[in-house]
């Protein structure tokens, strides 16, 4: 057979960009599987926010049996805008519960950090949204995790390309991160829970205002490859009131009287999803850390207090998401109970 | 200005938290652009530490350590090295990066898109400027702050092209206006919901628009942002309000008193801020240093 150079190299690096190709069609996003056994979460009715949201809090998070003894915790709420009236935000006052709960456990730090992506001047936001009078009050520290020092670090799974995120040095040496989540709707990424809350631990200052990278890198696959990264210990949740519709920012609001605690973020956002009507699977991020991160199935999650109850109405969404919304009929056919059905 | 040059770095920057030993591309611009008037050792120093951190390809970090692809600071870097010809070289190299960076909506597939099939953000994409970072759109306060920087001096050789990109960049601020007035981020109206502007943004927007006062639309983001000026205790916020209503001959001597109860330099721990205030607090030199007079 005739074989000259020139055939051999357009050969050989045809064979490389196949083999390149293939590696990446076939080779499994995620390095580990890291799914615990079993995960908890913890469904509690709170019908207002008030002072006596700590003493909720208190009683939720004994469920779990956190020793928090001389570890520093971050709780990262979801701040995003402010527009009177708005349920935008997590409520300061569910995060200053939080605070002073964790301070009750032991935990020898806690801060409150965050990232807001649209807004730049995170003193207004803070001032608006209540946070900073709440926060001043109960001499809680807030860091704004957009201007904090960095650090690089390489990305634990492979949805995008990206390889590694410059990431704040106060989210990498907490010992205990907290996310906790407006339970909203999101135009983009179908809700916006305990997983997608933490695109507020991406740098301003590195990625702009929004974080426009995750945007063209895909939300979904973003929020899989940061949470693969930046570990979430413990989700606390805000659903007294969520958002429905056109959120984060122009939805409506949505009372839902609960607050989630949970042990995975994965099972935390399964439940949440449930709560709102939507089926988990249909939102890829969910459906994606569910096969390496957490639990969303219902089997392998423990129901510490109120049973999963799946409204009557769902969460009402843009409609690209209308595909998310249960059905009555399916509803009826699942193992949880259906309020006002 | 005392406990800004206490918070300089050892190596000349300055960082974004006091208590922060990496130095940023932000608080080391406004930091020299808000020192420039007492031309210290230490504006010398931070000016060199500036040039050190320029990337090969002309454009520069955001941060010391970063990935060296260049981003949004560029601008800023541009601004606070304005007017020293001994750097001329390195101005040159970093104007030339900025004409050569725009918003990813510029590219044809990019439009097609945004006209096609994601029609969600309400935006001409032909009316692009520059964005934080390579790959990603067009933003109000990068294209804000590259107006300003490119204005300043136009490269001879690229003059018309230079135009043309600032043309669009202008013409960009005014297709990502919020419905009556003012700006945010860029996203005036979303899914047909109009989005509330922000003050920092707005002041910004309207610096780099300091040629164009008389444009109805200019005037309601000036309108809009006085008003929320009065009430706002926020200091960046205010800082940027009161430059960019100095700039448009609005007075904004009412403002000083507020800007200067807004921050307490004890207590006060971010230093872009603290910067962005004390270069507010001399407004004919900031309008100055900025390129921002009508």
């Amino acid at each position: 057979m005739n074989l000259d150079r020139r055939k051999l190299l357009v050969g050989s690096a045809a064979l490389a960009a196949g083999a390149a190709i293939s590696q990446r069609l076939f080779q499994t996003p995620y390095h580990t599987d890291r799914r615990p056994a079993l995960s908890r979460v913890a469904i509690l009715h709170a019908q207002e926010y008030s002072e006596k949201l700590e003493d909720l809090l208190m009683q939720g998070l004994r469920l779990f049996g956190l020793n928090l003894t001389d570890r520093s915790v971050l709780l990262k709420p979801n701040l995003v805008d402010y527009i009177p009236g708005d349920a935008i935000n997590t409520h300061p006052l569910l995060v200053a519960s939080a605070a002073q709960c964790f301070k009750r456990l032991g935990a020898k730090r806690v801060v409150v950090g965050e990232g807001p992506g649209n807004q730049r001047d995170t003193h207004l936001l803070l001032s608006q949204s209540g946070f900073a009078e709440k926060l001043r009050h109960l001499q809680i520290d807030f860091v704004d995790l957009n201007r904090d020092q960095l650090a690089s670090v390489k990305l634990r799974a492979s949805y995008t390309d990206l390889g590694h995120l410059w990431l704040p040095r106060t989210v990498l040496e907490s010992d205990f991160v907290v996310s906790m989540p407006k339970i909203k709707t999101h135009h983009w990424s179908g809700v916006t829970l305990s997983l997608k809350n933490m695109f507020g631990v991406v740098p301003g200052a590195k990625y702009g205002w929004p974080k426009n990278i995750l945007h063209w890198k895909g939300i979904q696959q973003c929020v899989v490859d940061l949470c693969a990264t930046v570990p979430i210990h413990f989700v606390i949740a805000d659903g007294i009131v969520g958002m429905e519709g056109n959120g984060p920012l122009n939805g409506a609001a949505r009372p839902l009287g609960t607050v989630v605690l949970a042990d995975d973020p994965v099972a935390a956002d399964a439940t949440c999803a449930r709560l709102m009507g939507f089926e988990p699977g249909g939102i890829p991020h969910i459906r994606e850390t569910a096969k390496f991160l957490g639990n969303s199935s219902p089997a392998v999650i423990e129901q510490l207090a109120e049973a999963v109850q799946i409204p009557e109405t769902p969460f009402h969404v843009v409609p690209e998401f209308e595909y998310l919304r249960v059905r009555q009929s399916e509803s009826n056919s699942t193992p949880y109970s259906v309020q006002g059905g | 200005m005392k406990q800004l040059l206490s918070w300089q770095l050892p190596l000349g920057g300055w960082s974004y938290q006091a208590r922060s030993l990496q130095a940023a591309m932000e608080p080391t611009c406004l930091s020299l652009l808000a020192l420039r008037p007492l031309e210290s050792d230490e504006s010398d120093k931070g000016t060199k530490f500036l040039l050190s951190m320029q990337n090969p390809n002309g454009s520069w970090p955001a941060f010391e350590d970063d990935d060296r692809e260049g981003s949004w600071t560029t601008s800023l870097a541009l601004l606070a090295l304005q007017g020293m010809s001994v750097y001329a070289a390195a101005v040159d190299k970093g104007r030339r990066w900025l004409l050569r960076s725009k918003g990813r909506e510029s590219h044809w597939l990019w439009k097609w898109k945004f006209r096609t099939t994601d029609r969600h953000v309400r935006f001409d994409p032909d009316e692009f400027g520059w964005p934080w970072m390579p790959e990603t759109n067009s933003w109000v306060v990068p294209t804000s702050f590259s107006l300003l920087a490119l204005r300043q001096h136009l490269p001879p050789d690229q003059e018309a092209y230079a135009r043309f990109r600032i043309n669009r960049g202008i013409e960009m601020l005014f297709d990502r206006v919020c419905p009556g007035g003012g700006w945010n981020a860029g996203n005036g109206v979303v899914y047909g919901e109009p989005l509330a502007p922000h003050p920092d943004a707005t002041a910004i927007a309207l610096l780099a628009l300091a040629g164009e006062t008389s444009n109805p639309t200019v005037q309601s983001s000036l309108d809009w942002l006085e008003e929320v000026a009065h009430t706002c205790t926020a200091p960046w916020s205010l800082a940027w309000a009161s430059m960019a209503l100095s700039a448009h001959q609005r007075v904004a001597t009412a403002l000083l008193p507020s800007l200067l109860q807004s921050i307490d330099p004890c207590s006060i721990e971010d230093v872009a801020t603290l910067a962005a205030v004390a270069l507010a607090l001399q407004p004919v030199s900031a309008t100055k240093l900025l390129g921002a007079q009508s």
